[in-house]
């Protein structure tokens, strides 16, 4: 419906409900107008403005009580036309204030609301706001005449009292926003009058009467209950920052207040107003101070974000304008500033960052127009602020830290970090006071101290660890990596803060001051050695730039940057690492001594080896290398035998910490890290051989952080383009291995990582190697055998042997056997030839045959050898390979079991890999026969279990070379051993498949079969090995154990079917064979008839297995 | 007291062969260089602070280089190998071309001798062709880079072949001295410009292996394949006088070498061990066990600070061990 836009027709629609409402206030009635009201258009309801607001002021006048409906319905109905219509007269303003605040208030005291309606006061404060926006420009400066002073103060006073007593949510903000546009600070989205600089002052120094009023109520609203919502609290925070903004004006103050006598005729009104003096401006300031600090101390840590943002508005309209007014808050209002520009919500964030970048931008340009003394002595004053704050705040730290909870805790931290970015460069003017670094270094000692009681950290160990993660992504070290446990704080946010608390000290900071006195503390005390090290790693992180800058461009954009260059940085990185790899911080005791293997270590260290300056003096050299490395040891540990969890926990968390400070000093030099790896890969290295989990972890993702920032794509490649530097020191220290036992486990860690490219260079270190271990073979075998072991793990991933292959082809051929069909026909012939052959018929023929047969074999030679004369070269790892097998043969009888464990696994590697040159393998086998053997027969039971494995790859590597020895020697002494066993494992329980006896049989049966194949053993033998096996056939023995004998006759089968087949029918025989000619003898076999026994479950399979091949195609020819 | 046996700082390895000579070139203000030659034939040049081979240079067709040195006043390396050549290198901004060879015709053991007469010219002594009818060898002395020869040294008894050669220009004196080692264990003194024998020392009985010779105290020392060494002194008449002996451990000295400031004397030994001796009193001070082969060659670098100065030794086992040994006190003394 179109609004009726004619002013008459407007009248004469309006005029009959404007008479009606006079004569009978209603609320019905008001509503008729209300309704009528909207039809009507802007323009037109201005003109008829006074008419229409006419008979709803004179509802409200009448006197006498009137009902609630009725005036909300008059409120509403004034207030649709005011939010459509201008107030241009002052009379028409001043008379409905007034009335409108008659409304609200009590009959009785003017001061207080009236009980009256939640919807009726609503109503009517909507339409005060309204009101207050529909004035016109030049009368609604006069409501803020002295003369108005107690109408204001009133109107005030009473809204002061809703917003702060009334329990609706939507009234207390209505009225504080309605406070707030009375005082034409208005942040609605309508327009608003602009007032001039000297209206402005007028408005000022009027409400600077009802400052402390507001100030002190609109201050107990905000600390007040903390439940009434955050929309009440930030209005209110809103009403008090305006309110001080303006009546505390700089600009207002500075321009000297004409002081104008009141004018005699306002009376006693004149001592209401307020003459803004200096002294009154301090007095004020202070007051308000107070008061800022309650709110301060209640807003910053409020949950709600909006409110948090709200105070930084507070704090920066309160900087902006009153900065000089309010000097004694400046202090104040940049702690609630900095304390929220790590706030956790981006947006109070955002805004704190362009509210900080402000008040250093404004700091600044006061400061470069310095020759005013009472700016630069703002600008002074302000860092001095600052730098008094931080101060304190460092001072207090400690106890904070330790008393407050963690939201606390975390929000003094951003404090603490808000002040480094404000101070932006100045951090290192700061810095230079002993006082300030001091402070703040101890609080950082005091807060990062680690909590180290956690017993499984020693007690995670990584044998082969590093073998298994050697193909890992980087990732997975990272996610592996334990959290730091710090005694102070628990939430990872606190660390997070700290961190960056320290990399903005790096990035402002004199680095090398920074790097001096933190590697002091680190030196001076153990107690402070761990935090002092995750300082001095983050210090140098920040020092580089590149995580600082992102995250506060703004702040240090104007100021002059960071203060080191690339050289300062690489100086001070290389001090921290000498200090970080020095013998005493470095070789630190991370495995307790009760641990066989430390022992071990240890015993390695007693007797040096002897390495004289001269070779005349032999003994005191040796006492003095003693006493080199138990003075090295014990400093860090008075006496290693009471070294407790706790020092071993120490340690290990400073191990970590120290390998995480390597991976940041790489990542903060990046490529010019390059030349330092010199130095610090080896150490590294070091540390992921280490047996502690943690330790040997740390150290891999610092390898993964070195590549990263070397720009090296993998470890392989870090390893192998540095292996000069590896292999230098490696070399060295094997010399030295008393003092650096840790040589080989670097070895180790590199063939782990690396690839065969690594061969040549290795070889001679290698060679190396096996000289110091020849050397002294009593204490160094234990450590170099895992060498070897890791040496040859490596070759025969390298240079994968047939040893493997054969394996995998062994199935093939297996199946192909299989199919091939017996023709007894052929069988009968061959069998007439070999006789005859036997008996010395063809002789002849066949001896050209004969003679044929070896030449292929010798080509096959030249071939290899490449020249006529000259015995071909070994390939290195070949050769290699034959030195360390020369060196087990000898330790296969060392006295520790431990040991000849770890031999025999090498010895099997070694086979592997020399399998592929038969002429140098045989020779080996035979001369380790003897040691081999003596494991096999007369050894501890888990001996005997490794010593079979090798057995069986020998088996499958010499063949039948090894035919005779193990019949004769050998196979006797496991069949006896397995028939032996056997009524026992029939008979035991199942806690059974947990001894070594068990395991023992599993072994002996799983590997025999194929041991019997690749020997090619003769019909005795089989027989025997048959015997022993036949028991576990039954169903009594342990599930396992029958598979495993069903794979040994399986493989029998292949050998000789026949015999096989007659011992199963002999055992138990499911079908009976009539002859197909009565001519022929009946079949006659022992288990034919036999009822079910334990036996024929597994006989029945084996024969229904064969009966695929063989015994169906048997019987075929005969018929 | 003695100390803990020391242990090289660093050790340089991945020449691929035996290494037969060392040279240090360390005085410029660019990177400190180490040149070794080895049996293969190859110039290895070190860079001493990133310890990796800077440049690798083939150019004796795979016979083995038995001695290099620089040419100071133009930056360009010689070397000599067993193909009886001595080559120039000219290695600057990054070339590496032989820029002339001179051909010496002896493929003895006998390493040159180098001495700078005027900027940018020198003297290369050398052994000489061997003959049929010569069978003791003589010495060539010829300019550089002119090529023009000066004299030729032959000495008047048989005393075989030339084993080692050293030529210096004394204080005082017109012109240059020359000592040679000989293959019957003699010590010949020659006169470069006078071409005569000034003096003769029957310093071993064994032939001569290696010299070297001080020429601040006029003093040197000589090893040979026994178990001594003997030190030897030039008079103002120029006579040589052989001093006392220093005995061995082990027999075979392959190289010696005195320290710059004439403090330490180094031996390389068969026994792959690398001696040092205080030259004053020939007092034995240290042994250097590293190499797991004959050390070939031991050189001692020429840093200008005393305290940064190497001894590198080369040994047979390919490696080049690089020690840093009684530096603590150079400046003092």
């Amino acid at each position: 419906m179109a609004q009726i836009s004619d002013p008459k027709i407007a009248f004469a629609y309006l005029r009959p409900a404007c008479v009606l409402l006079t004569r009978e206030p209603s609320a019905t009635n008001v509503e008729t107008l209300s309704g009528q009201l909207k039809d009507v258009n802007d323009a037109t309801l201005q003109q008829l403005q006074e008419y229409v607001l006419f008979p709803l002021r004179f509802v409200l006048k009448v006197p006498g009580p009137k009902k609630d409906k009725l005036v909300q319905a008059v409120a509403e109905a004034i207030s649709h036309v005011l939010e459509n219509t201008c107030v241009q007269s002052w009379e028409t303003l001043h008379d409905l204030l007034s009335e409108l605040c008659l409304c609200l208030c009590s009959p009785t005291d003017p001061g207080k609301p009236a009980d009256l309606s939640e919807e009726l006061k609503l109503a009517v404060l909507r339409c005060l706001d309204a009101l207050i926006h529909a004035a016109y420009g030049d009368i609604v400066f006069r409501l803020f005449e002295p003369i108005m002073l107690p109408g204001l103060g009133a109107a005030i006073s009473l809204l002061l009292a809703l917003g702060e007593k009334e329990k609706s949510r939507d009234i207390q903000a209505a009225a504080l926003k309605c406070l707030q546009a009375l005082t034409l600070q208005c942040d609605c989205t309508q327009e608003h009058v602009v007032p001039s600089s000297e209206e402005r002052r007028a408005i000022g120094s009027t409400m600077a009467s009802f400052l402390p009023g507001i100030t002190l109520a609109v201050a107990r609203i905000i600390t007040g209950d903390l439940r009434q919502g955050h929309a009440v609290t930030v209005r209110a925070i809103k009403v008090w920052s305006r309110a001080v903004g303006l009546v505390m004006e700089d600009a207002q103050l500075q321009a000297s207040e004409p002081w104008k006598t009141p004018s005699p005729d306002l009376g006693r009104i004149a001592q209401l107003v307020i003459h803004r003096t200096q002294d009154w401006v301090k007095s004020t300031a202070g007051k308000l101070s107070v008061l800022l600090k309650k709110i301060v101390s209640c807003t910053s840590a409020h949950q709600h974000w909006r409110v948090r943002l709200e105070m930084v508005e507070l704090a920066d309209h309160l900087l902006a304008r009153c900065s000089k007014s309010l000097g004694e808050c400046v202090g104040l209002l940049l702690e609630a500033l900095v304390g929220a520009v790590n706030d956790e919500e981006p947006r109070v964030k955002e805004r704190c960052e362009v509210a900080l970048r402000e008040v250093s931008w404004r700091n600044q340009s006061h400061s470069s127009s310095g020759d005013i003394t009472s700016e630069r002595s703002s600008t002074q004053n302000f860092t001095d602020v600052l730098s008094e704050n931080l101060h304190s705040l460092a001072t207090s730290l400690p106890r904070l830290m330790r008393t407050s909870d963690d939201q606390k805790k975390l929000f003094v931290l951003n404090g603490f970090l808000g002040y480094l970015k404000l101070l932006g460069p100045l951090v290192s003017v700061v810095l230079n006071s002993a006082a300030h670094l001091e402070r703040i270094s101890k609080a950082l000692m005091q807060v990062l101290e680690l909590d180290v009681m956690d017993v499984c950290i020693v007690e995670e160990r990584s044998y082969r660890s590093t073998i298994e993660t050697s193909s890992a992504s980087p990732d997975s070290y990272t996610a592996h990596t334990q959290r730091k446990h710090f005694l102070y704080f628990t939430d990872e946010k606190i660390l997070a803060v700290l961190m960056e608390i320290c990399r903005t000290l790096g990035y402002y900071g004199n680095i090398y001051l920074l790097t001096d006195h933190f590697l002091d503390l680190y030196r001076q005390s153990s107690a402070y050695r761990k935090q002092a090290a995750m300082v001095l790693n983050e210090v140098v992180r920040g020092a580089a730039g590149n995580v600082v800058a992102s995250e506060s461009h703004g702040l240090e954009g104007e100021g002059c940057g960071r203060s080191a260059t690339k050289e300062d940085l690489k100086a001070a990185v290389v001090s921290v690492m000498e200090e970080y790899t020095s013998l005493n911080n470095w070789h630190l005791i991370t495995v307790s001594e009760e641990t066989d293997r430390d022992r071990q270590d240890q015993q390695l260290l007693s007797p040096p080896r002897l390495l004289s300056i001269s070779s005349c003096d032999v003994s005191t050299v040796n006492e003095n290398s003693l006493q080199v490395i138990s003075s090295s040891f014990g400093s860090l540990s008075p006496s290693s035998s009471t070294s407790t969890i706790h020092q071993l926990n120490s340690n290990i968390w400073q191990l970590c910490i120290q390998l995480e400070g390597i991976a940041c000093f790489s990542q903060a030099l990046g490529r010019d890290f390059r030349p330092l790896l010199m130095t610090s890969l080896y150490p590294v290295l070091e540390k992921a051989g280490e047996e502690t989990l943690l330790v040997s972890q740390a150290a891999l993702g610092s390898m993964w952080d070195i590549s990263k920032a070397c720009g090296y794509l993998s470890l392989k490649e870090l390893i192998n383009d540095n292996s000069d530097y590896l292999l230098n020191d490696i070399s060295i220290n094997l010399q030295r291995l008393s003092e650096h036992p840790q040589a080989p486990r670097v070895l180790t860690v590199m063939l782990t990582h690396s690839d065969c490219s690594l061969l040549p260079l290795v070889g001679d270190i290698v060679q190396d190697v096996l000289m110091a271990l020849d050397l002294s073979y009593d204490h160094t075998a234990a450590l170099f055998c895992s060498v070897l072991h890791a040496l040859m793990k490596a070759l025969a991933r390298w240079f994968p042997s047939s040893c493997n292959r054969t394996r995998e082809s062994a199935g093939p051929k297996q199946t192909s056997t299989d199919q091939e069909v017996l023709n007894i026909r052929e069988f009968l012939l061959d069998y007439r030839k070999q006789k005859e052959l036997a008996e010395g018929i063809g002789i002849e023929d066949d001896n050209t045959e004969d003679l044929e047969v070896p030449p292929p074999t010798e080509c096959e030679d030249v071939e290899d050898i490449g020249g006529p004369d000259v015995k071909a070269e070994l390939p290195s790892h070949l050769s290699i390979t034959k030195d360390v097998m020369e060196r087990c043969i000898h330790l296969l009888s060392n006295p520790s079991l431990r040991l000849r464990l770890r031999v025999l696994d090498v010895l099997e590697l070694c086979v592997c890999i020399l399998s592929e040159k038969e002429n140098e393998l045989l020779p080996m086998a035979h001369r380790c026969w003897p040691a081999l053997l003596q494991r096999l027969t007369a050894d501890d039971p888990l001996a005997v279990l490794r010593a079979f494995r090798v057995l069986c790859t020998l088996g499958e590597t010499c063949g039948d070379f090894l035919r005779r020895r193990v019949s004769k020697e050998v196979l006797p002494k496991l069949s006896a051993s397995l028939a032996r066993q056997a009524p026992i494992s029939a008979k035991a329980g199942p806690v059974y498949t947990h001894t070594v006896a068990y395991k023992l049989q599993l072994a002996v049966l799983q590997g025999l079969g194929s041991l019997c194949q690749w020997l090619d053993l003769g019909e005795a033998d089989l027989d025997a090995v048959c015997e022993a096996c036949l028991p576990y056939l039954s169903c009594r023995q342990p599930i396992r154990l029958q598979e495993a004998c069903l794979s040994v006759f399986r493989h029998l089968i292949q050998v000789d079917p026949d015999a096989l087949w007659f011992t199963l029918n002999e055992l138990h025989c499911p079908s009976s064979y009539i002859p197909p000619h009565p001519d022929l003898q009946p079949v006659r076999l022992n288990g034919m008839g036999r009822p079910r026994d334990e036996y024929s479950d597994n006989v029945l399979k084996l024969l229904r297995e064969e009966s695929g091949s063989g015994v169906a195609t048997v019987n075929q020819p005969v018929s | 007291m003695s100390r803990p046996a020391p242990s090289p700082i660093y050790t340089l390895r991945g020449a691929g062969g035996p290494l037969n000579t060392l040279h240090f070139s360390c005085h410029g203000k660019d990177t400190p260089l180490l040149f070794s030659g080895s049996g293969k034939g190859v110039i290895h040049i070190w860079n001493l602070n990133s310890r990796r081979a800077e440049k690798i240079v083939e150019g004796h067709s795979g016979s083995s280089v038995i001695w290099v040195s620089t040419l100071q006043s133009t930056d360009a390396l010689i070397s000599q190998g067993r193909d009886m050549q001595v080559c120039l290198w000219d290695l600057r901004e990054g070339r590496s071309e032989v820029v002339d060879t001179v051909w010496t015709g002896s493929v003895g053991f006998s390493q040159c001798s180098l001495l700078e007469t005027s900027h940018g010219n020198y003297l290369l002594a050398f052994a000489g062709q061997q003959t049929e009818e010569v069978r003791h060898g003589y010495i060539k002395i010829i300019e550089l880079p002119s090529k023009t020869p000066v004299c030729t040294l032959v000495p008047d008894t048989k005393l075989g072949m030339v084993m080692c050669i050293r030529l210096w220009q004394p204080d005082f004196g017109a012109g240059p001295l020359l000592l040679a080692g000989y293959e019957d264990g003699s010590l010949l003194l020659w006169d470069v410009t006078q071409r005569s024998k000034l003096s003769h020392a029957k310093a071993h009985p064994e032939p001569v292996m290696c010299l070297t010779f001080d020429t601040k105290r006029l003093r040197g020392i000589s090893g040979s394949s026994e178990k001594k060494l003997s030190s030897w002194k030039v008079d103002r008449q120029n006579n040589l006088q052989l001093q006392d002996c220093v005995k061995l451990v082990n027999p075979g000295v392959s190289q010696l070498c005195i320290r710059d400031d004439s403090k330490l004397l180094a031996s390389a030994g068969w026994d792959h061990r690398v001696r040092l001796f205080g030259w004053k009193k020939l007092r034995p001070l240290a042994v250097l066990q590293y190499h797991t082969d004959m050390v070939q060659s031991v050189a001692f670098s020429d840093h200008q600070d005393p305290r940064q100065r190497l001894l590198a030794a080369g040994s047979k086992d390919q490696r080049i061990s690089l020690w840093s040994i009684y530096n603590e006190g150079a400046d003092t003394g």
